[in-house]
């Protein structure tokens, strides 16, 4: 039987990193039991945040839970349930459930030339694959593309500066005001593949896209035009949430829910429903 | 085969069921002007007759139901609330229904809260032997006579005020255990078989309701068409709430202090895909914005072959009640018929 009932975390730490977003470190408040489904989360899976009094809403991990269960997760104010979490102070207890949904594709990931693009917030369910590659060493290539609207929106600063170090990461901006040339390139995630594309030795064997819905949508147009194959194209979909275990019917996606086949789909599955965007 | 018997009356079989269980039962209800016909429990020595009309709304909020509380928070705990209801019969549920209980079953195979009622709940179906108004049952496999898997026992009207009753499940079986009761005989049987093929045959044939679910399936129905008849609708919810197979719910918190505690109940209620707001995410980015889609989305979970591996079946049963609530033109009839004439 499921359990739609949070557990309490507390809030450990937080700061600001970006535009109306923080970083938060959250730990689980619960006995052995309760943690051991938490342990088994992985990259691209996703947890409700419950906010007493407020609502629910999902969210990925950016780190995932240890063993201690803390983990992290980069918030976005958006609306009621944010807001009410930007109000709460470290020590506070609210809630989670989970973890949810279908992950990145982990197993397509090892040894292989991964191309990986984010945009905004997108860059959050990413994050945690990121640094796992780059932990494990255990790829051929791994580029990144992370695409932001303007210096203000910038997002998961501190982990991008590590990562800068270790792989070639593109950042790129449309509005450049008050950033170098250099360290970002003007434009857009799209606009920017061509170049990406060039610095791969033979092409990427997996892409993984996150960020707006027509970003997506649109990079993978491209990629598979430039010859990559739709199943090898990995986009994480978002959906309005409610039960985030296919119950409510929310998130529906045709005869699919997003919460629980998804949030991560390939392309070649998106092909065959309709994708409004 | 299954075990069938003879009733004189059903005030026997109900006083039985009513030592262990609440009864309930379709009961006419009148409001001035319009007569309609609503569940409700019965008892008290005082037993309603079975009637032949379908009620308004199916037995759905006995298991899903229509409000509920999912966990209360203390201030430092969540804590589930399931639901904890006394046995309880559905007596007389007319096949459509009992084809849209299964459907749910299978639904909310995992849902707790679903699962603590449906296992409180025997169901005693009524094989119909006229057709109701606008119902269709029979296009879509679910009625008129009650399925083998949908029920635990089954009435049928013999002549002479004489009842059939079928014994489909261990469930039935156990709860008729204590009652003498004396077994149909091949006539009987022959008579069940012979009211339910002449039922099946005064359907009206309603070839649009077919001919539509081909176009469907063909994906041979233009947007514009959906656009229509989403400007048609009024999105006031009738249909989903009537639909014995809608099950799409939304959740919030509800507070309630005492003197000591200020404490937050989770609550789920009915929901409706045809609402502007159903898919509308914190960032105003709605994948269903436009009222087409929304409609669109509501006949495919109704009538789509995609859905048809999860479930054995279509997600619509033929009750007709969508049709019957509609102050627009988007029933499954009006629908159908236009989608066979012009979509
Ligand atoms: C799988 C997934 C992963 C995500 N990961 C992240 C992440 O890592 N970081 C991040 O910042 N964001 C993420 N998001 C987006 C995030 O969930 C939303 O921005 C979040 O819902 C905002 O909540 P809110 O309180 O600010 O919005 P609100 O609009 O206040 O929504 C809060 C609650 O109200 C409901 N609601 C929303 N709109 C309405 C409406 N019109 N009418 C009634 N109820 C409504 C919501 O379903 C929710 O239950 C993710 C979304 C998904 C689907
Ligand atoms: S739709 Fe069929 S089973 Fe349902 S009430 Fe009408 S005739 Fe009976
Ligand atoms: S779609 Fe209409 S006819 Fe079909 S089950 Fe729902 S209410 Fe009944
Ligand atoms: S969130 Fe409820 S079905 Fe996906």
């Amino acid at each position: 039987m499921l359990n739609l009932t949070p557990v309490p975390i507390k809030i450990v730490d937080c700061y600001d990193d970006g535009e109306n977003t923080r970083h938060y470190q959250f730990a689980i408040q619960e006995t052995e039991q309760h943690l051991s489904p938490w342990l088994k989360a992985e990259s691209g899976q996703f947890f409700m945040l419950c906010l007493p009094g407020v609502g629910e809403a999902p969210f990925t991990f950016t780190t995932l839970p240890n063993a201690q269960g803390d983990f992290r997760a980069l918030v976005r104010r958006m609306g009621s349930v944010t807001d009410a979490l930007f109000q709460c102070g470290v020590g506070d207890i609210i809630g989670a459930r989970g973890p949810f949904g279908r992950g990145w594709p982990m197993e397509r990931l090892l040894n292989q030339r991964i191309l990986i693009v984010g945009g905004g917030c997108g860059i959050a369910p990413l994050a945690s694959v990121i640094n796992q590659l780059i932990d494990s060493q255990q790829f051929i290539q791994l580029e990144v593309v992370y695409a932001a609207r303007n210096q203000a929106a910038l997002m998961l600063n501190p982990e991008r500066a590590r990562w800068q170090h270790l792989i070639p990461i593109f950042n790129v901006v449309e509005d450049m005001a008050g950033l170098s040339d250099g360290e970002f390139y003007p434009g857009t995630a799209t606009g920017i593949l061509p170049k990406v594309l060039h610095t791969f030795g033979e092409q990427p064997d997996t892409v993984l896209l996150a960020g707006p819905e027509a970003m997506q949508t649109a990079a993978a147009e491209y990629l598979v035009a430039y010859g990559i194959d739709p199943k090898s194209i990995f986009l994480s979909i978002e959906r309005r949430m409610h039960c985030a275990v296919g119950l409510c019917g929310h998130c529906y996606l045709n005869e699919k829910y997003v919460c629980s086949h998804g949030p991560t789909f390939s392309w070649a599955e998106l092909l065959q429903y309709d994708i409004a965007c | 085969m299954h075990k069938t018997y003879l009733l004189d009356s059903l005030d026997e079989l109900r006083r039985h069921l009513a030592q262990s269980h609440e009864i309930y039962q379709v009961v006419p209800q009148s409001d001035g002007a319009r007569a309609d016909f609503h569940w409700q429990q019965v008892g008290g020595g005082n037993w309603p007759d079975l009637v032949e009309q379908k009620p308004l709304q199916s037995p759905k909020s006995f298991f899903f139901a229509e409000q509920e509380p999912l966990y209360v928070f203390d201030g430092e705990t969540f804590e589930e609330v399931l639901p904890t209801p006394m046995p309880f019969v559905l007596f007389g549920v007319k096949s459509c229904d009992l084809m849209a209980i299964h459907y749910q079953d299978i639904f909310f195979e995992e849902d707790p809260y679903y699962q603590a009622r449906r296992k409180q709940g025997l169901l005693v179906g009524v094989d119909c032997v006229t057709p109701c108004e606008q119902g269709f049952c029979q296009l879509v496999n679910a009625g008129p006579s009650v399925r083998d898997d949908t029920a635990d026992l089954v009435l049928h009207p013999l002549d002479g005020q004489r009842w059939m009753l079928v014994v489909l499940s261990a469930a039935g079986e156990q709860a008729l255990h204590g009652l003498a009761l004396e077994e149909a005989s091949p006539e009987d049987l022959h008579q069940r078989w012979e009211n339910i093929s002449h039922c099946e045959q005064s359907f009206p044939r309603y070839p649009y309701i077919l001919e539509g679910i081909d176009k469907l399936n063909q994906h041979a129905i233009s947007d514009e068409f959906w656009q229509q008849l989403g400007i048609q609708c009024l999105g006031c919810s009738g249909c989903t709430t009537l639909c014995p197979t809608c099950s799409c719910f939304a959740t919030r918190p509800i507070e309630s202090a005492s003197s000591q505690q200020t404490s937050v109940t989770q609550v789920r209620f009915w929901d409706s895909c045809l609402y502007e707001s159903f898919q509308r995410e914190a960032s105003f980015h709605n994948p269903a914005s436009e009222a087409g889609q929304r409609v669109k989305r509501f006949w495919y979970h109704k009538f789509s072959d995609d859905f048809v591996p999860e479930f054995g079946r279509y997600g619509c049963v033929g009750c007709g009640r969508c049709e019957a609530t509609c102050p627009g033109v988007i029933g499954v009839h009006s629908v159908m018929k236009r989608i066979a004439d012009d979509a």
